[in-house]
């Protein structure tokens, strides 16, 4: 591949030679998709351990004594499950992930502006995650994943600031990649790739970038300033020094608040992606679901105290953040409605990652509407701390994001190997992966109200009954997630060939090969339309090369 | 550095006539990142800043009960070094863009000299307040975590800023930077204003208030 095509058009239409040997290959990459599919590997393996410590909770949450871990046990296990599935699974999987394996090349793009700061952010991720994972051997962290003081200023042991340490780190890594991501989406388009022509999971991406850069910066400050209580004594937290436990929880959410976002957007953008590929339609209202992503990254910072409501913050302050909170549901909804009208008269077709994106739309509605309920402030003194919170966030980051994720992986990756994953296989998981969540957190709805508290290793026997079916519901689950792995496994070497467009897509990633060459086009794209078109002929041209090979039309359904 | 090599590579393998145009886009990116860099870092201080405001107004009084407040005069003396430095570093970029590389050399150098005097400034107001009044990073409340943190992060802000300048000359000196080829040059420009306007805030709300 080691080619140099000369054209006139400066670096977005150079080629590069192609790096041999298998370390600068798949290792130090530099390559954005071999740097994304890292991402995914690495983001997989910290979701099978932070799983498997959500497993601990609920085979502990058997009884309503417990008995299987010890509380302090108990406190560690939940502070490291949640702190790993947000800051190393879903946040890297959306973002790092599913970004750098296609943002580039649906912008039209050789690579992302800066590929070794790309190769700096992915080396950060795994070195952090194995920081966070050690701190179990020097006294995990005990305070849950927000980690507020004073709790977690008494915690004994060096795991609470290697917490911190893990967690600025991995910040730095998500920091670098929106950086990195913003530049390539605002300089690197394609020609006539202008704003309103790009796919909208760029918008997700682009929506996400800036939220990574400002708000993980935030929270770096919260996190040195923890470290540096806890490692040196300087007073900033410490309410006997003069110091604010309040302090951190503004700090920490307002990073917290827009990482909800970060957590979401990239995925509304998949969602936004497979409905339109599988109802062979045009997105319903691609301005509003595009610019409805940018309003609820601004909104997301104007809303964090709405998490303070029972920290004792004036109460002059808690109504603008109620209302702000009720405002971030309009665009909200204004997404779920053109979803909705996306699929209406489609021609739809049920592959596993279309299954997965109408059960996220499902999922993530209602966890979005307990999120309205929690934002009402006398509501929310009522459930506050309680299981009902616990099934909201849940909801929206496995309903909502973590479906996302799988029906991204279900829909690219043809793209990273080339093969189909199975669909059999791909329908079961979706099958007891959604049951299973569904009996694992839905009860939770009602335990809260009840009275249930969250974060306790022991609660009331007369909440056993829906315990003990949750802890059930929750094995049906994880089964869903061990037939994804071994499809994922299996279909690496044995899926069927999917060629370069098995689903009939129309973004730029389905005009090149699967998996794509090194250097993605041969000669980059001009760009006349929005993709979204079925009916009409595609709005590329200089692709003539990789279609003659690469035929776009799509495989009737029912082929797969 | 990612750009260096893009730059670099396409010295190697573009035609000439086109690598001209090739640099033109590498600064351009490179530029943006580095903008990127310095937003990301103006959030940083704003965070720091945002816990210093809120600890001084939860109550007890400013400064707090024991504590002197900080010595103006030395502050001021100092400040006015950091921005007679912002100055020759504007003058040096003007030079160099204009092709008097000596006058360049010379404001170059002065910002440098001006960069670590403010540094020697901020030793003394340290050894002061520890040694005569006994304000220490951690053994004085808040008024300690806030001042010396923030202060602190610019001061280190400043050693890396001179650290860089030297590097800049040194590249300059060894002819790494043409006259239409400098983006170096204004990077290490904006990082120098950046840590001037970073001080104008911290000595307003350190000092004035």
């Amino acid at each position: 591949m080691a080619v140099a095509a000369a054209h006139v058009g400066g670096i977005a239409d150079h080629i590069h030679p192609e790096p041999q040997g298998f370390i600068r290959k798949y290792i130090f990459s530099l390559d954005h998709k071999i740097i994304g599919i890292q991402y995914l590997v690495t983001g997989f393996v910290f979701f099978v351990l932070a799983g498997l410590l959500a497993e601990i909770i609920r085979v502990q949450l058997m009884h309503a004594n417990g008995g299987f871990v010890s509380a302090d046990t108990y406190n560690e296990v939940y502070s490291i499950h949640g702190s790993a599935m947000v800051w190393l699974v879903v946040i890297p999987l959306l973002t790092g992930g599913f970004g750098n394996l296609v943002m580039p090349i649906m912008i039209g793009a050789r690579d992302v502006a800066f590929p070794w700061l790309n190769m700096l952010s992915f080396w950060i991720f795994p070195i952090s995650g194995l920081m966070l994972f050690s701190s179990f051997l020097m006294g995990a962290p005990v305070a849950g994943w927000t980690e507020y003081p004073p709790m977690s200023l008494q915690a004994q042991g060096f795991g609470t600031s290697m917490w911190a340490l893990a967690i600025f780190l991995v910040g730095v890594s998500s920091t670098l990649t929106g950086m990195n991501f913003l530049v390539t989406m605002l300089k690197m388009r394609a020609p006539g790739m202008t704003f309103t022509r790009m796919p909208l999971f760029v918008w997700g991406q682009l929506a996400t970038a800036p939220l990574l850069m400002v708000a993980t910066t935030a929270l770096a400050a919260a996190l040195a300033a923890l470290f540096m209580e806890r490692v040196f004594g300087v007073p900033f937290y410490d309410p006997t020094k003069g110091g604010s436990p309040i302090l951190w929880q503004h700090m920490f959410w307002f990073y917290s608040h827009p990482a909800v976002y970060i957590m979401i957007l990239p995925g509304f953008g998949i969602i936004s992606e497979v409905l339109s590929t599988f109802s062979r339609k045009p997105p319903f209202g691609y301005r509003m679901i595009a610019f409805s992503s940018m309003a609820i990254a601004l909104f997301g910072f104007m809303v964090w105290a709405h998490h303070m409501f029972v920290a004792g913050i004036a109460p002059f302050l808690q109504l603008p953040f109620m209302v702000l909170t009720y405002a971030i549901a309009v665009p909200t909804g204004v997404k779920i409605f053109s979803w909705i009208a996306t699929l209406w008269g489609g021609s739809l077709r049920l592959t596993t990652a279309m299954l997965f994106a109408i059960g996220f739309l499902i999922l993530f509605t209602l966890g979005g509407i307990s999120g309205v309920f929690l934002a009402a402030i006398p509501f929310d003194m009522h459930t506050n701390g309680t299981y009902f919170v616990v099934a909201h966030f849940h909801y929206v980051l496995v309903g909502g994001s973590l479906m996302s994720i799988f029906a991204g992986m279900y829909y690219w990756f043809p793209k990273m190997a080339g093969r189909l994953l199975n669909e059999a296989l791909g329908k079961l998981h979706f099958w007891l992966f959604t049951l299973g969540f569904n009996g694992t957190f839905l009860p939770m709805h009602w335990l809260g109200f009840m009275g249930m508290p969250r974060r306790v290793a022991t609660y009331d026997p007369q909440f056993q009954f829906w315990n003990q079916f949750e802890s059930i519901s929750s094995f049906v689950m994880t089964l869903g997630i061990l037939i994804f792995f071994a499809n994922v496994l299996w279909s690496i070497k044995y899926g069927k060939k999917s060629g370069p467009n098995p689903w009939g897509g129309r973004t730029l990633e389905w005009m090149i090969a699967s998996p794509p060459p090194y250097y993605n086009f041969k000669h980059i794209p001009k760009v006349f339309a929005r993709p979204y078109d079925y009916s009409q002929p595609l709005p590329y041209k200089g692709l003539e090369e990789e279609l003659t090979t690469a035929k776009p039309e799509p495989v009737p359904a029912g082929a797969h | 550095m990612a750009v260096a090599s893009l730059a670099q590579a396409g010295a190697e393998f573009a035609p000439h006539g086109e690598v001209d145009q090739l640099y033109a886009e590498t600064r351009d990116l490179r530029l943006l990142g580095f903008l990127m860099f310095l937003v990301s870092d103006v959030v940083l201080f704003s965070s720091f800043i945002f816990a210093y405001l809120y600890l001084r107004n939860s109550g007890q009084g400013w400064p707090p009960p024991g504590i002197g407040r900080p010595d103006v005069a030395l502050a001021a003396l100092n400040s006015a070094v950091l921005f007679g430095s912002g100055a020759t570093m504007h003058y040096a970029l003007e030079n160099w863009k204009h092709g008097k590389f000596t006058r360049y050399a010379a404001f170059m150098i002065a910002t440098i000299i001006l960069g670590i005097l403010f540094l020697s400034g901020q030793a003394v107001e340290y050894t002061k307040l520890y040694f005569q009044e006994h304000v220490s990073w951690a053994g004085s409340g808040i008024f300690g975590a806030s001042f010396f943190t923030l202060t602190g992060m610019h001061g280190f802000h400043v050693f890396v800023g001179v650290w860089y300048l030297i590097v800049l000359l040194l590249q300059s000196v060894h002819g790494v930077y043409s006259k239409d080829k400098y983006f170096g040059l204004t990077a290490g420009t904006l990082y120098w204003h950046f840590v001037d306007v970073i001080w104008v805030v911290l000595f307003s709300i350190f000092y004035l208030i």
